[in-house]
């Protein structure tokens, strides 16, 4: 906890050194991310829609999966950017220097307090659409809150995918967008999909967990197979986390 | 401490590293055709390389650009995973005991910095501080220490970016060395400096290791080793072509002297025995090398004399540069120490 108390100490400082552009990536990241359901709104506005989905239970989907990654920007999201540019310049060995587990460090030196305002604006979003939902109870709440913790460990897993394959896919800046189309599933109602897509984002990349299944259980609609969803979430944490480590094996450094 | 590390603080044996990459080729047609169709090739960067690294010494790692030393550095730091052989430093195999063995070491690569870029080197040491849990008071003594020796003030409290090449270096060295490590490996840590910094790095060195580090040095800067080094290992194309003390290293060319010879007057065709002439800056001015096993220097100065006028005469050792770069222009034949 010291290490990391001093390194969000340190991100902090860092990202305050230049004042204007602290101020206005925090306003960027706002807007962008809370405009990011026009689509949603446009589709409804058009008199579409998801079938057995209002605008709103949809709304609610995409500011779950917005704030899970907005925790993902503040605490883990860098780890991607600084390990792929690491392994390009050759600077990964500065990270093995550390006494510590390199994916600790790796996340802790990644934090990014400008993120704050993409879960800012994921909670903006949330508080709109719940006012157009079903009350919450207790019940709904605690067990969003289990299935969002979930839903966060998927995005950190993602990340750390991510981040290993850049030990193979040296300097390949489109890592991102890859695992982002597969993340797009997660903002929309699962039911909407085939079962192949369903399986897929439930059981081999629960991104399911990061937006759908949460934001399901805060409006009542979430049943056994929310819960059986927690297996697989688990599962590819582990893997993601085993992936990473083995492939700092394959870290070879630049030419002096 | 195991007993193969208990005779001395790194033991390196057979060490190799072999890197496996790609040809691209050069032309346009090579680079299209490496799109579709790589041909593989291995690079052996480290071949089988041993030595031992007394406690409390401080060795250089030499050779020509691409020998191998840095890969050497990095594994032995346990940020490269060597192919074959065995390190031990400390009693630690470095790459499998990585967290608990780098608490153990400092390291400073002079072309990468530890310290972050956008805020003052003091926060970077704060980091570091926590990171490797150094009580306070501690930290507090040894960066006043540090900071007295480099002599540098305020410096560490201005951010990173606006600090010179030479403050940086400095701060570099606290970084790597504020938790009080046994052993630090620096990798060029001269390179680009100016001639009062880089002797203000020696100094410190020569102090820290006064103090009981262990330092192990690559370096291009001779002055590095002619000051610091006791023991010296130069590798070239990934092998080791010498290991053993300066004075070894000097003679590894025989016992030879450079004589410097201003003459009163012009001596064609003059030949002393057992010396060479090297290098003639003027009719006046010549450049000899004597081999001294063969000749004694007093024998020497008697031939000299005999055989033409001189008006001034200066005997040297001969210049690491000179043995050195005879070494590289070698190859790879291994030369004891």
């Amino acid at each position: 906890m010291a290490i990391f108390g001093e390194c969000f100490r340190i991100s902090l400082s860092t990202a305050m050194a230049y004042r204007a552009n602290f101020i206005m990536v925090m306003t960027i990241l706002f807007f962008s991310n809370t405009l990011f359901p026009l689509v949603t709104i446009l589709i409804y506005g058009s008199g579409s829609g998801f079938p057995g989905w209002t605008f709103y239970e949809v709304l609610l989907i995409q500011a779950v999966f917005t704030i899970s990654s907005g925790i993902g920007e503040v605490f883990f999201n860098g780890l991607f950017w600084n390990t792929n540019f690491a392994i390009r310049d050759g600077l990964f060995e500065v990270s093995l220097l550390k006494p510590v587990n390199a994916l600790f460090w790796g996340v802790v030196s990644s934090i990014q307090p400008t993120g704050i305002s993409v879960v800012l604006g994921g909670v903006a979003m949330a508080a709109v659409a719940l006012a157009h939902t079903a009350p919450l109870t207790v019940a709904s709440v605690s067990m969003a809150a289990l299935l969002f913790l979930c839903g966060v460990s998927v995005t950190f897993s993602v990340t750390c995918f991510m981040s290993a394959i850049s030990f193979k896919w040296v300097g390949n800046s489109r890592i991102p967008e890859m695992f982002g189309s597969i993340l797009d599933f997660a903002k929309y109602p699962q039911d909407v999909f085939p079962l192949a897509v369903r399986g897929f984002t439930t059981i081999v990349m629960p991104v399911a967990m990061i937006g759908y299944y949460p934001a399901a259980a805060l409006l009542g609609r979430a049943d056994g197979a929310s819960f059986v969803a927690i297996v697989p979430c688990a599962i590819f944490s582990v893997f993601a986390i085993w992936f990473y480590q083995k492939m700092i094996h394959r870290y070879e450094g630049v030419g002096g | 401490m195991t007993d193969a590390a208990r005779g001395s603080c790194i033991r390196v044996r057979d060490l190799t590293k072999t890197y496996e990459t790609y040809k691209r080729g050069s032309t346009f047609a090579e680079t299209v055709r490496s799109f579709f169709r790589r041909e593989r090739i291995e690079v052996k960067a480290v071949d089988g390389i041993s030595f031992d690294v007394g406690e409390g010494g401080i060795t250089g790692l030499l050779g020509p650009n691409g020998a191998g030393k840095s890969t050497t550095v990095k594994m032995l730091t346990g940020t490269l995973f060597p192919t074959s052989g065995e390190i031990e430093v400390m009693g630690y195999v470095p790459f499998r005991n990585r967290a608990r063995y780098v608490r153990q070491i400092g390291a400073v690569f002079g072309q990468k910095s530890q310290l972050i870029w956008d805020i003052p080197p003091s926060d970077s040491f704060m980091m570091n501080r926590a990171i490797y849990g150094i009580p306070k008071g501690e930290y507090d003594k040894r960066l006043g220490m540090m900071c007295e020796l480099f002599e540098l003030g305020e410096i560490v409290n201005k951010p990173t970016r606006v600090l010179s090449l030479g403050e940086r270096m400095k701060c570099e060295f606290i970084m790597a060395m504020l938790h009080n490590p046994k052993v630090v490996f620096l990798d060029e840590p001269t390179i680009g400096l100016d001639v009062i910094a880089k002797q203000r790095i020696r100094d410190f060195i020569r102090e820290m290791n006064a103090l009981g580090t262990t330092f192990v040095l690559t370096t291009h800067d001779l002055e590095d080793v002619e000051q610091l080094a006791r023991q010296v290992v130069i590798i070239n194309h990934g092998q080791k072509v010498f290991d053993g003390d300066l004075s070894a290293l000097r003679k590894t060319l025989g016992d030879k002297k450079i004589i410097r010879l201003t003459l009163a007057k012009p001596a064609e065709g003059l030949e002393i025995p057992n010396a060479v002439i090297t290098g003639r800056d003027s009719e006046l001015e010549l450049t000899l090398e004597a081999d001294v096993s063969k000749t004694p220097v007093s024998a020497l100065l008697k031939n000299i004399s005999s055989r033409c006028e001189f008006t001034d005469i200066s005997i040297k050792e001969l210049p690491m540069e000179t043995v050195i770069t005879r070494i590289y222009q070698d190859g790879s034949a291994p030369i004891r120490g």
